[in-house]
C-alpha cells in the first residue's frame, strides 16, 4: 500500500544518554529511521538529549532538538512544531515511555498527534503485566504461573498448585532482596514466612521457576497488510536467569528442531497480532523447558531493541529502516532489500554462518559490586562475531570484547594454569564449580577450566544448565588446544613447527596467532610467518541475507578459513577506519560518531571507506555507512589480514578511541601508513617520560611528577613532590586504576593495581592539585594551521575524571588572561606534535597558573558535543585534513566562541550496582552523557541536570552534610536555598556552621545514633535533594549509605561543592522562568565570536 | 576418511566422510537452517546430492517421528560441519548414526559456501562424490558417462506398490509420487480416509475407489515416469477435485497442456515469499522445486487462475480453478506449527464438499 499522505511531519524521540540497557543501538535505529523518513519525503523533527549521537547531527533530521527528554519539554516541542505523528518505537524504553505519558496526559490528543509504528494500545498491552498476561491467555500462550500470597497458608496453596521449583519474591523489596528459590515443601514454608516478614506490605509473589530453561528470542516484523516475517531466531547460551542483555547469544538458534522452530514461529505470529503491532517490529522472548519442550512467554518488546540491532547486524536486514517504512503505511513487499537489491523485505533472511554476541562488563570499575549476573542487566557494551562454526565465532567474540583475552583461554593469560588443573585440589575444584554454576562474567573461562579439570559435559550441564551442544563445542576447543601443545617449542626463539593440517584446523576453529604462539611457545610474529608460508590465511565471506542464493550488491564481510575469498577488493583509492569496538566506560558512542564522520568525509573526497568494527549496536556497523564493512575483532592480527588484502592508502586510528591508538605503534612497525598525526607523536603523548621531556622543552607547566615501575620508586617520588599524589598507568582508558593517594600506605596498594593494568608501560605519579579548575581543549590541525574547536571548563574541581565531570562550553569563570595562556599552550603543543587531525589537551588551573595534565593526539569524548555546539563537523574536517587538505581551504581557521551555553553532564550506572558509593574520582564511572543548551549558564546547567535524570525540586527539604573544607563555601549555597523557600536539614557539624551564619537548619542524628535519621526521611520521601561532599579519602560508612540511598530513591544529589553551586543557581533560574526549547538549527543561526 | 566432490564442470571440493562409497546425482542447495532429517528422507530429493548451506548440521539429532519416509533418499549429503553430539530432548540418535544405519553417504568439512555460490552462478550441475577415486578429471568423465546412460525413474521404488489405506472418514485418493508423512499426517487430521495409490494408477483405477478427491503428491521432479502420470490423470480433469502438490502440481499443469521450465537455481529453502494478485498480503513458504510451470500455456485454460507468484522472480507458485475444482501448489503445504493443518489443505477440503 502506498505510504501515508495524511502525514507530513513526524516527531522522533531518541533514547537519551547511554546507560546500561540503552546504548548505541538506538542511535543506529534513530539514524536509520531519519534516513528512511526523509527518503519518503517527510519532514522530521528529532529530540534527544544525547549530543554524542549521529542522529542529532544537524542534517539527519530537518529539525533537531538537544533537550531533556521529559513530558514537559516534549509538550513544548510538540506545541511549537505541530507534528502529525510521533514515532516512538526507535528510542528504546525511554522513547516508548515518553510517548505513553504524552498520550496519558492528553498531549497527543490535544495537538492531534498520532502514534505510528506501535499504537498506544499495543504499547500498553506489551508493557502492562496484567494486560499482557490476559492477552497471552486469550491466545493460548503460557506465561510463567504465579500468584500473590499474604499468608503462609495461601502461599503454600499457590506454590503446590504451580509445582516446584518456585521463585519467591517479597513485594516492594528493592533490588530483589529477600528473593529465594524453593525446591520442596519445607523450603517453601520457611521462605514464605521469612519473605512475608521482610516485605513491608506483607505480600509475596510465588512464581513458577523457569531458571535454567532455554531462552529463545525471535525478531518479528509485521506490516499493515498482516504480513509477518521472522528476521531471525536467537538462542541465549546462558539459560534463563541471566538478563538477555548480559547473556551470550547465538543466532540462529542452534538446538531447535524444525517442529519446535515452527511452533515458535506460530506463537510469534499469534503474539504480534494480538499485541496489535501493525507497522513495525517486536522482539519476543520465550523460555523453553529443555526436558520436555514446554514453552512460556517471557516478554514482548513492541519496539526496536538491543536484540533487534543484533538481529539486524547478524542477518544484514536493516530492521529500523524497514520498521520505519512500515510505520508510514508501506508493506513489506514494497520495501526493497538494499543488501541483495534483488529481493524485497518480504523475505526471511537465512544465514550460512554462526553469529555470536558477547557482552562487555566493567566490574573492575566497581570493586565493591558483587560480580554475578542475574535478571538486572549489568553489561555496558557488546561485541558480535561471525564464524563458519560456533567455535570460530566464540573465539573471535572473546577477542572482540577487548578484555585482553585472545580467544577461549590458552593465550597465556589464564588465571588457572594447566599445571594446576592437571591435579586440581578440592578447593580449586569447588571454586571452579561455583563459578560455573553461578552466572558471572568469567563463566566461559571457568567452563574451560572445568573441562580441563576433567568434569564431564553432563556435570557442567548440571551445574550451569548451558546446553550440552555449546559445552561440547567448547570441549572440542580444549581438545584441539591439547593437540597443538604437543608441538610446543623448547625455546621461545625457535621456529614454530606444527603440521599443516593441524594449523589449518586451529585457524578454522578460531585460534588466534597469540594463542598459537602461547601454545607452541613461539613468537606471535613467527606464527604469522609460518601461516603465510603454509598459505593458511583468512578469507572473507559475506553477510548477504540469503546464504548465497543471490549475488548481493551491498553485503558486508567476516573472516573465516575457507577455500575462496569473496571480498574482491576494488582498485579504488581507499582508507581503513578502525572503530572503537564494544562500548565500555571510557569509550563509547562519541568515538563511533567520529568514525562515521570519517566515512562520510571519505565519501565526499571520492575515496572508498573501509570500516573495521565489531560492535553491533553502532551506526558505524550499518551496511550503508561505509563503502565496505568488515565485522571483525580489533586486534593486530585481524586488522593486518584486512590491510594486506585491501591495501589501503592509509589507516585512521584517531577516531576509535584508545583501542586503535594502542595499535598504532605495532601497525606502523608492520609498515602500515597511519594517517594524520604520526605514530611517533602519538607515542610521545602516551609515554609519560617522553611527554615530560617535551613539556620541559616547550617551557610549559606540568604538576610535579615522576615515572616509576615499582613501589619503592613511587615512594621516593611521592616524598619528593609531596602528597596528595595522583597515580596513573599509561596507555589506559577512562582513568582505569587512577587514584588520588594521600599517604604511603595507600600508595603501595594502588601502585600494585596500576602496575597490573599498565603492563610493560611505566606508571606516572603526579602532584595532585587540590581545588584546581580543570579545562578540556579540543583542537584540529593540518600541520600548518591549528584551530581550537572548543575550550570546556569543568564544573567539578580537579580530581574528577574528565569523562565524569560536567563541563561548560564556553568557559564560565576563567579570566581572559588564563584563557590566553591556555590557547598559547595548546597551539605550542599542537605545533610540537605536528598535529594532523584532532588533539585534546586537559589542563588544571590553580593560582593563575595553567598546568598541563594530559595530551591525547586523537579525537576526544567531547568532539561530537563541540561540533554540534559550534556547528562545525570537526571529525569530518579532521579526516579531510588527514588526506592532505588544508584548513584554510576547508574554511575553518578561527576558534568560534558561541554566544549561548552548552553544558555536558554525565550519567552513571550506580543504580545497577546496589550499595556502591556514588562519589566521583579520577577513575571514570559514567556510561553516557547529556547536553543542556540555552542562552545562559544556569538554564543550560539545569537542563543538563534534568536531562541526566535528576528530579530538580522547586520546593521541599534539602539535606546538607559537607566536608570541613567545604563548610565555608556551603554557607552561600544554603542561604540561597533558604531564600528560595527550601527547608534545610543538616548533619550536626554542617548545621552548627549554618546556625552561626543565621541559617536555621534542622539537625539530623548520625545513622547509628538515632532515628528518624536522614535514611528514614529519604525513604519517606521527605528529602528532595542531597548535598554531600566526601569527608576524605576513606569515606565514612554513613556517607556511603546516604549516597547509595539517593540512587535507590532517585533523589537529586551532588557530591561536589561546585556542582552544588551550579545546581542551586540553576534551581533559582528554573523557578523564575520555564524552560524554553530551541532547535540546534536555530542556535546555529546565532553567530559566534571568532578568535584568531 | 578423505572424500571428494567433483562437479560436471570439473570443479572439485575436498571433504571427509565416515563411509567408504561413491555416489552420483544432481547437486542441489537448500538454504533452510533446520530440517536436515526431513530433507534427506523426502522422496522428492531422491537421487540428489543435497548441499545444506547452513554450516552446523546434526545439532538436534534425529527422531523417527520426523522422517518424511522410512528411507534416506538423497544419494549424498554435503555439509560444512557435522555435529559431534546432539542435544534435544526428542532426539533418539545422532545424525551420524542415522546415516550409518541407513548406509547413506554424507561428506563434511568442505567449503559449502563456495560450492553454493558456484552452483548459483553455473546453474544445475551433476556431481559425484567419491572416497575411492580422487582424480577429478576421471570423476568428471564418469559423470558424463552416467549422464549418457538412459535416465532411470525413481517412481516404482518410491511409490506404494498397491493400494494402502490409512485413517477413517471421507475417502480421499492420494496418488503417491513420493508422498511425505508430513502431508499424510495433516490430511489424516482433517478426517480423511486416505487411499494411497501407486504412481501408475490410471483414471479408471482411481475413480473405482470412489474418492471425494485426489491428491497428486510431491515427488522427484523431471522423472521420466511423470509423463505417463500426466496422461493417466488427464481424463480426471473436471471430473474429480484434485490438489497437486509441487511435482503433483507440475503433473497437473502438464495434463492441462502447460510446459515446464527449469530454474537456474531452484527454490529450495524455508524463506520463499508468495504474493497474490491484487493483494498486499502474501506468505512465506517452504519450497523445494527446481522446475516452474510456464504461465502462457496455462492462460489458455479457461477459468483457471494463477493465485500466487513468487515475489522474487515472479514465477508461478499456486493455481486454482473453482470450476474444474483444481488446486495446484508449488510450495510445500506444511503445518504452521502445533499440528495445524495448512490452509490450502483446508481449502481443498472445502472444495470437496460434504
Amino acid at each position: 500500500m502506498p505510504r501515508r499522505k495524511d502525514i507530513k511531519k513526524v516527531l522522533m524521540i531518541g533514547s537519551g544518554p547511554i546507560v546500561i540497557g540503552q546504548a548505541c543501538e538506538f542511535d543506529y535505529s534513530g539514524s536509520q529511521a531519519c534516513k528512511a523518513l526523509r527518503e519518503e519525503g517527510y519532514r522530521t523533527i528529532l529530540v534527544n538529549s544525547n549530543p554524542a549521537t549521529i542522529m542529532t547531527d544537524p542534517g539527519m533530521a530537518d529539525v533537531t532538538y538537544i533537550e531533556p527528554l521529559t513530558v514537559e519539554v516534549l509538550t513544548k516541542i510538540i506545541a511549537k512544531e505541530r507534528p502529525d505523528a510521533i514515532l516512538p518505537t526507535l528510542g528504546g524504553q525511554t522513547g516508548l515511555n515518553l510517548a505513553f505519558f504524552l498520550m496519558k496526559q492528553g498531549v497527543l490528543k490535544k495537538y492531534g498527534v498520532e502514534s505510528i509504528g506501535s499504537s498506544v494500545e499495543a504499547i500498553s498491552c506489551a508493557e502492562d503485566r496484567e494486560l499482557f498476561k490476559k492477552a497471552m491467555q486469550e491466545i493460548g500462550v503460557d506465561t510463567p504461573k504465579s500468584g500473590i500470597a499474604t499468608t503462609v497458608k495461601e502461599g503454600m496453596k499457590i506454590g503446590l498448585d504451580i509445582g516446584f521449583p518456585l521463585i519467591l519474591r517479597p513485594a516492594y523489596c528493592l533490588g530483589g532482596s529477600g528473593g529465594a528459590i524453593a525446591y520442596n515443601k519445607e523450603e517453601l514454608e520457611t521462605f514464605l514466612s521469612k519473605g512475608l516478614e521482610i516485605s513491608p506490605v506483607h505480600q509475596i509473589l510465588v512464581e513458577q521457576s523457569v531458571l535454567g530453561w532455554k531462552e529463545i528470542e525471535f525478531e518479528v516484523m509485521r506490516d499493515c497488510a498482516d504480513n509477518v516475517i521472522m528476521i531471525t531466531s536467537m538462542e541465549n547460551v546462558d539459560p534463563m536467569g541471566v538478563h538477555t542483555g548480559d547473556s551470550i547469544v547465538v543466532a540462529p538458534a542452534q538446538t531447535l528442531t524444525p517442529e519446535e522452530y515452527t511452533n515458535f514461529v506460530n506463537l510469534c505470529k499469534r503474539i504480534i497480532r494480538k499485541i496489535g503491532i501493525s507497522g513495525g517490529g517486536a522482539n519476543i522472548q520465550f523460555g523453553q523447558n529443555p526436558d520436555n519442550g514446554k514453552i512460556v512467554i517471557i516478554e514482548v518488546n513492541p519496539r526496536l531493541s538491543r536484540s533487534s540491532a543484533l538481529a539486524s547486524k547478524a542477518t544484514g536486514v536493516p530492521i529500523a529502516r524497514i520498521a520505519t517504512k512500515l510505520a508510514i503505511g508501506l508493506t513489506l513487499p514494497e520495501v526493497m532489500n538494499q543488501v541483495t537489491s534483488k529481493t524485497t523485505s518480504f523475505f526471511e533472511p537465512t544465514v550460512d554462518y554462526c553469529v555470536f554476541k558477547i557482552c562487555r562488563f566493567t566490574f573492575e570499575k566497581f570493586p565493591y559490586a558483587e560480580r554475578v549476573l542475574n535478571t538486572s542487566m549489568k553489561a555496558v557494551g557488546e561485541a558480535m562475531s561471525i564464524g563458519r562454526n560456533f567455535k570460530e565465532a566464540l573465539q573471535k567474540g572473546i577477542r572482540s570484547i577487548e578484555i585482553k583475552r585472545f580467544g577461549f583461554g590458552a593465550d597465556g593469560r589464564d588465571k588457572i594454569t594447566d599445571e594446576m588443573l592437571e591435579n586440581p585440589d578440592s578447593i580449586l575444584l569447588k571454586q571452579i564449580k561455583d563459578k560455573v554454576s553461578t552466572p558471572n562474567d568469567e563463566r566461559l573461562f571457568y567452563i574451560r577450566y572445568a573441562l580441563k579439570a576433567g568434569l564431564s559435559i553432563d556435570e557442567i550441564y548440571a551445574l550451569s544448565r548451558i546446553d550440552r551442544w555449546f559445552i561440547d563445542n567448547m570441549k572440542q576447543l580444549v581438545e584441539l588446544e591439547d593437540k597443538i601443545k604437543r608441538y610446543k617449542n623448547k625455546k621461545t626463539e625457535d621456529e614454530p613447527s606444527i603440521p599443516h593440517e593441524l594449523l589449518a584446523q586451529a585457524k578454522a576453529d578460531g585460534f588466534s596467532d597469540i594463542q598459537l604462539a602461547f601454545l607452541l611457545n613461539a613468537k606471535e610474529e613467527k606464527v604469522r610467518q609460518l601461516r603465510k608460508k603454509n598459505n593458511t590465511k583468512s578469507v572473507y565471506k559475506l553477510v548477504d541475507t540469503c546464504a548465497g542464493e543471490f549475488n548481493a550488491k551491498q553485503p558486508y564481510f567476516y573472516s573465516t578459513q575457507e577455500t575462496k575469498d569473496e571480498a574482491r577488493p576494488s582498485k579504488n583509492k581507499k582508507v581503513i577506519i578502525l572503530g572503537g569496538g564494544p562500548n565500555r566506560i571510557g569509550q563509547g558512542i562519541e568515538f563511533d560518531y567520529c568514525c562515521c564522520h570519517a566515512a562520510y568525509a571519505l565519501k565526499e573526497e571520492g575515496i572508498d571507506s573501509i570500516m573495521i568494527n565489531c560492535n553491533p549496536e553502532t551506526v558505524s556497523t550499518d551496511y550503508d555507512t561505509s563503502d565496505r564493512l568488515y565485522f571483525e575483532p580489533l586486534t593486530f592480527e585481524d586488522i593486518m589480514n584486512i590491510i594486506e588484502l585491501e591495501k589501503p592508502i592509509g589507516v585512521i586510528v584517531q577516531f576509535g578511541g584508545q583501542t586503535p591508538i594502542n595499535l598504532a605503534v605495532a601497525l606502523r612497525e608492520a609498515g602500515v601508513n597511519i594517517l594524520g598525526t604520526s605514530s611517533e607523536s602519538i607515542d610521545i603523548a602516551e609515554d609519560r617520560k617522553r611527554f615530560k621531556h617535551m613539556i620541559d622543552k616547550l617551557g610549559l607547566l606540568q604538576p610535579n611528577s615522576g615515572t616509576v615501575f615499582t613501589f619503592e620508586e613511587a615512594q621516593k617520588v611521592a616524598n619528593n613532590i609531596g602528597y596528595p599524589v595522583l597515580v596513573r598507568p599509561s596507555y589506559v582508558l577512562g582513568g582505569r586504576a587512577m587514584e588520588i593517594v594521600y599517604d604511603a600506605e595507600l600508595l603501595e596498594r594502588f601502585i600494585k593495581e596500576a602496575a597490573e593494568v599498565s603492563g610493560e608501560h611505566p606508571i606516572l605519579i603526579d602532584k595532585f592539585l587540590e581545588d584546581a579548575i580543570e579545562v578540556d581543549v579540543d583542537l584540529i590541525g593540518d600541520g600548518e594551521t591549528f584551530v581550537i574547536g572548543g575550550i570546556l571548563e569543568h564544573i567539578e574541581q580537579a580530581g574528577v575524571h574528565s569523562g565524569d565531570a560536567a563541563m561548560s562550553l564556553p568557559t564560565y569563570t576563567l579570566s581572559p588572561d588564563i584563557l590566553k595562556k591556555i590557547r598559547e599552550a595548546t597551539y605550542r603543543l599542537a605545533k610540537e606534535l605536528n598535529v594532523v587531525g584532532l588533539m585534546n589537551v586537559q589542563y588544571a588551573v590553580k593560582d593563575a597558573k595553567v598546568y598541563i595534565l594530559e595530551v591525547n593526539p586523537r579525537a576526544s569524548r567531547t568532539v561530537p558535543l563541540v561540533s554540534k555546539v559550534i556547528g562545525i563537523p570537526l571529525a569530518k574536517l579532521a579526516t579531510k585534513v588527514m588526506l592532505g587538505k588544508k584548513l584554510k581551504d576547508l574554511g575553518f581557521t578561527e576558534e568560534i566562541i558561541p554566544q549561548y551555553v552548552a553544558v555536558k553532564e554525565s550519567v552513571f550506572p550506580f543504580n545497577r550496582f546496589p550499595g556502591v558509593d556514588v562519589m566521583l574520582g579520577p577513575e571514570m564511572k559514567s556510561t553516557g552523557e547529556v547536553m543542556g543548551i540555552d542562552m545562559d549558564f544556569s538554564s543550560a546547567y539545569i537542563k543538563s541536570q534534568i536531562a541526566a535524570g535528576q528530579k530538580i525540586p522547586k520546593k521541599g527539604n534539602v539535606f546538607i552534610s559537607v566536608h570541613d573544607r567545604d563548610k565555608r563555601d556551603v554557607i552561600s549555597i544554603a542561604k540561597k536555598l533558604k531564600d528560595l523557600g527550601f527547608n534545610i536539614f543538616a548533619s550536626s557539624g554542617t548545621a552548627s556552621v549554618l546556625e552561626k551564619n543565621n541559617i536555621p537548619a534542622k539537625v539530623l542524628p548520625k545513622i547509628t545514633e538515632g532515628r528518624p535519621n536522614v535514611l528514614d526521611l529519604m525513604k519517606d520521601g521527605k528529602i528532595q535533594m542531597v548535598i554531600n561532599t566526601p569527608s576524605g579519602r576513606i569515606p565514612r560508612q554513613d556517607e556511603v549509605k546516604i549516597r547509595s540511598q539517593v540512587i535507590l530513591y532517585n533523589i537529586p544529589y551532588t557530591t561536589t561543592i561546585f556542582g552544588a553551586q551550579a545546581t542551586v543557581s540553576g534551581i533559582e533560574m528554573f523557578m523564575k522562568k520555564d524552560l524554553s526549547v530551541k532547535s540546534l538549527q536555530e542556535y546555529h543561526k546565532i553567530k559566534g565570536k571568532k578568535v584568531k | 576418511m578423505r572424500a571428494i566432490l567433483v562437479l560436471e564442470d570439473g570443479k572439485s571440493f575436498n571433504a571427509n566422510s565416515d563411509l567408504s562409497a561413491e555416489c552420483f546425482g544432481e547437486v542441489i542447495l537448500n538454504t533452510a537452517v533446520v530440517g536436515y532429517q526431513e530433507m534427506i528422507t523426502d522422496p522428492t530429493n531422491a537421487g540428489k546430492i543435497l548441499v545444506l548451506t547452513y554450516p552446523l548440521i546434526g545439532n538436534y539429532g534425529v527422531a523417527p517421528k520426523f522422517n518424511e519416509s522410512n528411507k534416506i533418499w538423497v544419494s549424498g549429503l554435503v555439509v560444512k560441519e557435522k555435529s559431534r553430539i546432539y542435544s534435544n530432548f526428542q532426539a533418539k540418535s545422532s545424525l551420524s548414526d542415522f546415516l550409518k544405519e541407513k548406509n547413506a553417504l554424507a561428506i563434511y568439512n568442505l567449503d559449502t559456501r563456495t560450492l553454493a555460490v558456484h552452483l548459483r552462478e553455473k546453474g544445475p550441475l551433476f556431481g559425484i562424490i567419491s572416497t575411492k577415486e580422487f582424480d577429478s578429471r576421471k570423476l568428471a568423465d564418469k559423470i558424463s558417462q552416467i549422464k549418457r546412460q538412459p535416465a532411470q525413474t525413481f517412481l516404482p521404488e518410491i511409490s506404494v506398490s498397491k493400494l494402502k489405506i490409512i485413517g477413517k472418514g471421507k475417502k480421499l485418493a492420494v496418488l503417491d509420487l513420493g508422498v511425505t508423512s508430513g502431508l499424510l499426517r495433516q490430511l489424516e487430521a482433517l478426517g480423511f480416509s486416505l487411499n494411497i495409490l501407486p504412481y501408475n494408477s490410471n483414471a479408471k483405477q482411481i475413480l473405482s475407489i470412489k474418492p471425494k478427491g485426489l491428491i497428486i503428491s510431491s515427488g522427484p521432479e523431471n522423472d521420466i515416469g511423470l509423463a505417463r502420470v500426466a496422461q493417466n490423470i488427464k481424463p480426471l480433469i473436471g471430473k474429480l477435485p484434485m490438489l497437486g502438490v509441487v511435482t503433483g502440481c507440475q503433473v497437473l499443469a502438464v495434463a492441462l497442456g502447460a510446459g515446464l521450465s527449469r530454474l537456474k537455481l531452484g527454490h529450495r529453502g524455508a524463506n520463499y515469499p508468495l504474493t497474490r494478485p491484487g493483494s498486499f498480503k502474501g506468505e512465506i513458504t517452504i519450497q523445494n522445486h527446481g522446475y516452474v510451470i510456464d504461465h502462457d500455456a496455462l492462460r489458455k485454460v479457461k477459468r483457471l487462475k494463477v493465485t500466487a507468484c513468487n515475489l522474487n522472480d515472479h514465477t508461478l507458485e499456486e493455481i486454482e480453478s473453482k470450476k474444474l475444482k483444481l488446486i495446484g501448489v508449488q510450495y510445500n503445504p506444511v503445518s504452521a506449527g502445533f499440528d495445524q493443518v495448512n490452509p490450502i489443505l483446508i481449502k481443498f477440503n472445502k472444495l470437496l464438499g460434504r
